[in-house]
């Protein structure tokens, strides 16, 4: 895949925000590379869901259920619970500090955050780490891209986007991380053609595979793998009662409530 | 009178202390703690919600114990049927015939924690057909591993027509821990189940009793013990290695001990584990594990010291039970009277 064509059609229909990485599991992240990264609240506990923890999520480890549960009560977008853990199955094997960028062979996954940054940083407002983000690579549960996981919220609440203070380190933090996820999910399922699940994991990879790249190569291989994957981690797609046919955004409740449920207040220094 | 676990080995005390002491005569107090206990089990396996389903059905009890037990096994006789099955109708059906066998030579010789039997003296032999021909029922665990150092024998007496040549080990007071070789992400148990019959759950219930002051009186804790020591001296090592967890400073997605358990500051726990000689040890089946041998020695405490309020069926298994602390223990409060 071209992931040079991906960060320029993200930037250039305006999404501004995340475009995460598909195709690859990620290696962990050992440390924090800066060390910069605040505290937020803790993982989700089983006795915060609203959902069910028992039915078809297959291998999903335990303890992130509750996570995906919450992101999906949060987003108001039913049924998005499991189809998050699919794919954070594929993005980071659910390791929360998994990193594309800080091993040797990741030259590209730096060359992407060195490019997103660069080509986007005059249109959004300005990154308090944007030189780090730009060197970081990707990352997190999901696989964000480190720019536009911290540009997560310009298009729709411009500067008062939560994470511009931030560190690219704070995408380890699995509510962060949700955070991105539940805002980039809403963005396609409201802004582009989904016609299916599968559909949500090409338009993850690249949005632009759910436009001029619908029916290419790597739309059918992403779409693909993205069915596969499902079958590995054991989630049924087709079960309705847990995962609509379709899922919709329409009842999404807006950026600053989504970070305010799953993340909180950031640390004064960041926000 | 006072009863040492240290008894049973140096360390079984301190063990005991990590699950919490409690007092069976107090109400308040048993139910607090077999509802903590039981919900932490529950939040591992991953049936936190059908056992707090079954709780909200719970009436007013005078044996909490024994309720919440029967409450456990039905969640997670529910949650297992939300799960994939892990084994075809030929292999469950034959797994279970044994498990019974298994449970019901165990019970007589009190000694349910680790089971073991020559799979040729079976009915079954242990062994189901599937499309290759006759396989074993279950893994052939006999190397060193993280509860012992192997059983190499005796081996089968008779010839097994799938391949056993070694004893059937299993060991079910961890269930779905059950293999010492073989400690898998996901317990290898949980997979015992099938559309036709669900073995895990007869295993499941051992796991229970020995939460139960009777069915834990009867359970030779001398086994327990060495099964844990054993443990302990295959852990602790690489349970050493990793750096205490400290709020505020402890590094993100890192493996930490905490409490004398596990914890992954930020991140999963499922994806976590230990390395060593013994082979991968995933993190929450050491947290399990450790709860598991944690748990059976503080209810063995409790159970002693409420002996004034044991049922004669208690009394009659502490005098015949070969189990020297624990008779001794039961005939020094009776000399005292």
């Amino acid at each position: 895949m071209n992931r040079s064509l991906w960060i320029g059609l993200g930037a250039s229909l305006g999404i501004g925000g995340v475009v995460f990485l598909g195709s690859r599991r990620a290696s962990a992240a050992g440390a924090s590379p800066t060390g910069q990264a605040s505290e937020l609240a803790p993982l989700p506990t089983a006795s915060e869901a609203t959902g069910d923890l028992e039915k078809n999520w297959g291998d999903t480890p335990v303890d992130l259920r509750t996570l995906f549960d919450k992101m999906q009560a949060v987003s108001r977008i039913a049924g998005s619970a499991r189809i998050f853990a699919i794919i954070a199955f594929r993005e980071s094997s659910f390791i929360t500090t998994a990193h594309n960028g800080n091993a040797q062979g990741e030259q590209d996954e730096r060359d992407d955050s060195r490019a997103a940054y660069q080509n986007n940083k005059d249109r959004n407002p300005p990154l308090k780490y944007g030189e780090q983000a730009a060197e970081f690579g990707s990352g997190g549960l999901f696989g964000a891209l480190a720019p536009y996981f911290l540009w997560t919220g310009v298009p729709e609440v411009g500067k008062k986007a939560p994470l511009l203070g931030a560190p690219p380190e704070l995408m380890f933090q699995p509510r962060a991380a949700a955070f991105g996820a539940c805002v980039y999910l809403q963005r396609l399922l409201k802004h582009y053609r989904v016609d299916d699940h599968a559909d949500i994991k090409a338009g993850w990879a690249n949005p632009a595979l759910l436009g001029k790249g619908r029916g290419s190569d790597s739309y059918n291989h992403v779409r693909a793998r993205f069915l596969e994957d499902a079958i590995n981690l054991g989630i049924d797609l087709l079960d309705t009662s847990t995962i609509p046919p379709k899922l919709s955004a329409t009842a999404w409740p807006g950026v600053p409530a989504v970070f305010a449920d799953l993340v909180g207040a950031l640390p004064k220094e960041l926000s | 009178m006072t009863f040492d676990l240290d008894c049973y080995g140096d360390g079984i005390a301190a063990l005991a202390d990590q699950a919490g002491d409690f007092d069976l005569r107090s109400s308040t107090d048993t139910r607090d703690w077999y509802t903590r206990t039981w919900t932490t089990l529950a939040d591992t396996l991953g049936f936190t919600q059908a056992l707090s389903a079954e709780l909200s059905r719970l009436r007013d009890t005078d044996d909490w114990p024994r309720s919440i037990a029967m409450a456990g096994v039905a969640a997670f006789a529910q949650s297992l049927r939300n799960r994939r099955h892990g084994a075809t109708d030929n292999q469950a059906l034959v797994q279970s015939a044994v498990l019974r066998q298994l449970i019901t030579a165990g019970r007589e010789r009190g000694e349910l924690w680790r089971v073991s039997v020559d799979p040729t003296a079976l009915e079954t032999g242990a062994c189901y057909a599937d499309e290759h021909g006759l396989a074993r029922a279950f893994y052939p665990d006999t190397a060193p591993g993280y509860f012992g150092d192997g059983w190499t024998g005796p081996p089968p007496r008779a010839e097994s027509r799938c391949g056993w040549q070694t004893p059937l080990v299993l060991h079910l007071g961890t269930f779905p821990w059950v293999y010492s070789s073989r400690l898998d992400g996901v317990g290898p148990g949980l997979r015992w189940s099938s559309p036709a019959a669900a073995p895990a759950v007869d295993a499941f219930r051992i796991v229970a009793s020995a939460l139960d002051p009777t069915s834990n009186l009867r359970q030779d804790a001398r086994q327990v013990a060495a099964i844990f020591l054993h443990f302990r001296a295959q852990t602790a090592p690489l349970v050493a290695r990793l750096p205490l967890y400290r709020p505020g400073v402890a590094e993100v997605g890192r493996l930490h001990r905490r409490a004398g358990l596990l914890h992954v500051h930020q991140g999963s726990l499922n994806v976590a584990g230990l390395d060593g000689p013994r082979g991968h040890l995933p993190a929450p089946a050491y947290n399990y594990i450790l709860r598991r041998f944690a748990d059976f020695f503080a209810v063995r405490r409790a159970t002693v010291l409420a002996q004034a309020a044991w049922t004669p069926e208690m009394t009659r298994i502490a005098s015949a039970s070969p189990d020297p602390c624990l008779r001794a223990h039961a005939e020094g409060v009776a000399r005292a009277g």
